[in-house]
């Protein structure tokens, strides 16, 4: 009987996989720690995936399944845009596009104590990171980095926000600097905060300049490199 | 016996099939899978807090809400409604977000046969679209009796309303996987071989039936190429950007 090496051709790594497929095979696989990520699922020796997207690896051990929505799965250490939706004695309730409410305790911010508690009024967009997010339980947020700084977390006043897809996020958010970003930097001068969730915030000294930043980043999404340097020359064309 | 179909189909060909996704702006995920003349559109949001009231909440809730094309809704929209519920409940995993709503919306764009099936593939490409956690897709496929004992696949409404029966089946999806002896089976059974949903109008003998179901596992592994395909398709059209 013939025995398949699971690096073989059937290797699901770096191509499209759909819900169903068994990506892993723990049982060729022993003495070895493997981490994953989201999209996917354990069910005894098998790895499958939950979401139709791509699997991709990161050596040494983690496996994810990359893929692009409008809602977003909260994980730690994020960094998200919410809108403030209700604010109780202990916490604020935050909007991040994910499937429950997420918490902002009232205390978490740069030398925060109980007679210094901010007053966020419904509808407040605010750059926060995500502390905890456990199965079952709201997540929790913060205004601080990890070390206790404000660090430009908090509210954002003025300028525009939209929503985009996660995926977009993501790419705005990568290194080297995401193209739409850099054609736009070499002629306009804006200010920008991107959530992972897929929310975009964009500031600017004129509403024309916002409004053709937002416009280029909206257009962005499925085009290649040279088709957005190419979108974004046409867009400014128009303005000056 | 041959029998010769008004649209000049074999026996056991099915329409042309065509499915978009992400065609709506403000859902969070959504499908359009027309079949020949028959078209539905399905509209996913979610998942959202909360559930209703007489829902478990240690698992994610699933509600169906079906509009036809003209007229007001009736028994029959509940009943395409329950059905559906069921069957994307049971592909869904909804131990993952528990407590959360997901709502499914689907709309009857034109009614040309095969309703409830093109329901069904619509409301599960929309829910891959959404990024609800599956376990795996469904698709499904209507088989029909004819008053001759003959048995077709995807009627038209006309060819619907001659005949002596008719079955909407719906199966897995065939799975890729590294195992070595395939897909991961169930007490000994590929997962393939299963069923999820059977809806049977008219009267047919049982060996009929076993038929339909056997005709209709072959349909469905050509529908779950199609839609294996199609997913592949627009990642990578999206993949080219950046």
């Amino acid at each position: 009987m013939e025995i398949k090496q699971s690096s073989s051709p059937t290797s699901f790594i770096d191509s499209t996989v759909v819900p169903g497929d068994v990506v892993l095979d723990l049982s060729s696989m022993t003495n070895q720690t493997i981490k994953l990520g989201g999209g996917l699922r354990q069910d005894c020796d098998a790895i499958s995936a939950m979401k139709a997207g791509t699997l991709r690896f990161s050596k040494p051990n983690k496996y994810w399944i990359e893929s692009s929505q409008k809602r977003y799965v909260p994980c730690v250490e994020d960094t998200v845009l919410g809108i403030v939706v209700d604010s109780k004695a202990d916490n604020f309730l935050i909007d991040i596009k994910g499937p429950a409410l997420a918490f902002l305790p009232v205390l978490a911010f740069e030398g925060g104590t109980r007679r210094n508690i901010p007053k966020f009024e419904v509808g407040t967009l605010l750059y926060l990171r995500v502390v905890k997010a456990n199965f079952g339980m709201n997540p929790e947020l913060s205004c601080t980095d990890a070390s206790g700084k404000a660090a430009e977390f908090g509210p954002l006043k003025d300028g525009y926000m939209f929503e985009t897809s996660t995926g977009l996020s993501r790419k705005l958010l990568s290194s080297p600097t995401c193209p739409v970003l850099e054609a736009l930097g070499k002629k306009l001068s804006f200010e920008i905060a991107v959530g992972l969730n897929g929310r975009v915030w964009v500031n600017a000294a004129s509403p024309d300049t916002i409004v053709v930043a937002a416009n280029a980043i909206m257009n962005s999404e499925s085009l290649s490199t040279a088709q957005q340097i190419i979108m974004v020359e046409h867009l400014l064309k128009n303005i000056q | 016996m041959e029998i010769d179909r008004e649209d000049g189909r074999s026996q056991n060909q099915l329409r042309p099939l065509a499915c978009s996704r992400n065609i709506l702006h403000r859902a969070h995920g959504s499908a359009s899978w027309s079949q020949g003349d028959t078209k539905v559109l399905a509209a996913v949001y979610g998942p959202k807090a909360g559930t209703k009231k007489n829902e478990n909440p240690e698992k994610a809730c699933i509600e169906v809400i079906w509009k036809p094309k003209t007229g007001q809704i009736g028994k029959l929209e509940k009943e395409y409604e329950m059905i559906l519920k069921r069957t994307l409940q049971s592909i869904c995993i909804l131990t993952v977000n528990p407590n959360t709503t997901t709502s499914v919306m689907i709309q009857v764009v034109n009614d040309d046969g095969a309703l409830l099936p093109s329901a069904i593939n619509a409301a599960c490409m929309a829910l891959v679209d959404a990024g609800i956690p599956m376990r795996h897709l469904a698709v499904s496929i209507c088989c029909c009796v004819a008053r001759s004992g003959l048995v077709i696949l995807d009627p038209t409404k006309l060819e619907e309303q001659k005949m002596k029966a008719f079955a909407y089946l719906v199966f897995p999806n065939s799975v890729h996987s590294v195992l070595p002896e395939g897909s991961p089976s169930v007490q000994g059974e590929p997962i393939e071989n299963g069923i999820i949903t059977s809806v049977t109008h008219g009267t047919m003998s049982v060996d009929d039936y076993f038929y339909c179901l056997e005709r209709g596992r072959a349909a469905s592994t050509k529908l779950s190429d199609f839609l294996r395909r199609n997913l592949q398709q627009q990642s990578t059209n999206s993949s080219k950007a950046g």
